[in-house]
């Protein structure tokens, strides 16, 4: 599971080496990556939706 | 060779510099105005910053770029590298941008904000879009009135001199006190037009069905132009803005003006004007209403605007009502629209009569304001 979240924030940022391309495509089941994925995405709407509160606060 | 780079870098230099730098004085056009609010003068100096980030970036990739091409050229023997990815280097040409892009979004974020805080306006106006002027209502002055091209067609059609303002003059200008913070509410009667004042740094589009909110406190007194920046048709060059910023005493008389000649005006529809008076007026109200499409001499553009003069509409009594009913309420179908609710009862009278009296249309005609505002309130 950690490994499928260190997967999505490489894709996030947009950057992912060779090695653990490998390594992530060697794995069973593709479930981990795509929960980890929706998981994260909510995770970065609501992390804008709080800098955009704080933003309009200050 | 090395001498050669330095020449060739020198001579670019020498002549991009000054256009450089004249393009960046703001009084030669090429950039945009810093305005005459403090709302205007804050986004052109955020222009200014991401401008110099911009040129900065561009020095450092292309200087690198072109600093890379020619110390390791071929002929002096350079070997390419054959490699594939490198993780850190992608990391750092994509963090780099993310940060710039951050701390671009900062300053951007704070007068973001100030644009959109219209709360606390003393002065509320509202800007309806037409094809093709534009009208200001003073919410609550109780004025309200059309802002029509100011420029004489002579000089359209290329048979007078331009004018210092050439297609930016209107005849009825927007007046607006200095140092007292006005909000805009925008919106169509038609289709969708843009609000469009550069020295103000207000640029909003006027939707029908639409209400879009702005404000500005103008610093300085002065006349301000602009034009509508949204494409809305055939004449959509032909409906500019000009804001006249005046102080406070002077937009407080101006204010009463306006109510006295509303006044006057309401007062001289109820009595009889003559054949003379009408036409006189009705020639004015052509030039700006009816001359962009039937034309200064009402020869029209057939099929699609249909020539007056000579038209048996217009020179027969039995056309008469029909010719009233087509300028009142328009003609379903067809690109006429009505002008019942767009002008006055005098100038709806006017314009009738001087279309049943010029280019040898000569009725003899008198359509009465009085008549107008009868059919009107049916």
């Amino acid at each position: 599971m950690l490994r499928a979240l260190q997967a999505v924030l490489a894709a996030f940022f947009g950057v992912q080496s060779e090695r653990n391309r490998q390594r992530d495509f060697q794995q069973s089941s593709p479930w981990p990556y795509i929960l980890a994925g929706l998981f994260m995405a909510g995770v970065f709407v609501v992390l804008v939706l709080l800098v955009a509160r704080w933003a309009a606060a200050s | 060779m090395l001498q050669l780079l330095y020449r060739s870098c020198g001579l670019l230099l020498l002549l991009t510099g000054p256009a450089l730098a004249s393009a960046i004085n703001t009084s030669s056009g090429w950039n945009m105005p810093p305005g005459v609010t403090d709302i205007s003068r804050e986004i052109y100096s955020l222009h200014m910053i991401i401008f110099w980030i911009c040129v900065a970036i561009a020095v450092v990739v292309f200087g690198v770029m072109f600093w890379s091409l020619f110390v390791y050229r071929k002929s002096k023997g350079a070997k390419p590298a054959h490699f594939h990815e490198n993780t850190t280097v992608e990391v750092i040409w994509t963090a780099i941008p993310l940060a710039i892009l951050v701390i671009m979004a900062i300053p951007a974020t704070a007068t973001l904000k100030k644009i959109y805080d219209a709360s606390d306006a003393e002065i509320d106006i509202l800007v309806t879009g037409y094809q093709w002027r534009w009208h200001y209502q003073y919410l609550d002055q109780d004025i309200s009135f059309f802002s029509n091209l100011g420029t004489p067609r002579s000089q359209i059609l290329g048979e007078e001199d331009k004018g210092d303002f050439y297609l930016l003059e209107v005849d009825n200008p927007l007046v607006l006190p200095v140092g007292k913070k006005v909000r805009f509410l925008f919106t169509s009667n038609d289709v969708i037009h843009a609000w469009w004042v550069p020295d103000l740094a207000i640029k909003k589009d006027t939707i029908p069905g639409f209400i879009n909110e702005s404000w500005t406190i103008i610093n300085e007194p002065g006349t301000y132009r602009g034009q509508c920046a949204e494409l809305c048709g055939q004449d959509h060059a032909y409906m500019p803005i000009e804001v006249r910023a005046v102080t406070e005493e002077v937009w407080l008389s101006w204010l009463d003006e306006q109510r006295e000649t509303a006044a006057a005006e309401a007062a001289s529809g109820e009595r009889e004007w003559t054949l003379a008076e009408l036409n006189e007026r009705g020639a004015g109200v052509y030039t700006t209403y009816c001359a962009a499409c039937h034309q200064a001499d009402g020869s029209g553009m057939p099929p699609a605007f249909p020539a007056l003069r000579g038209n048996p509409v217009m020179t027969s009594a039995e056309g008469r009502d029909k010719h009233i009913n087509a300028v009142l309420f328009g003609r379903p179908g067809t690109s006429m629209p009505g002008y019942g609710t767009t002008l006055s009862v005098n100038d709806l009278a006017a314009v009738i009569t001087y279309e049943r009296n010029a280019w040898g249309n000569d009725t003899g005609d008198a359509v009465q304001p009085s008549e107008i505002r009868a059919l009107l309130d049916r």
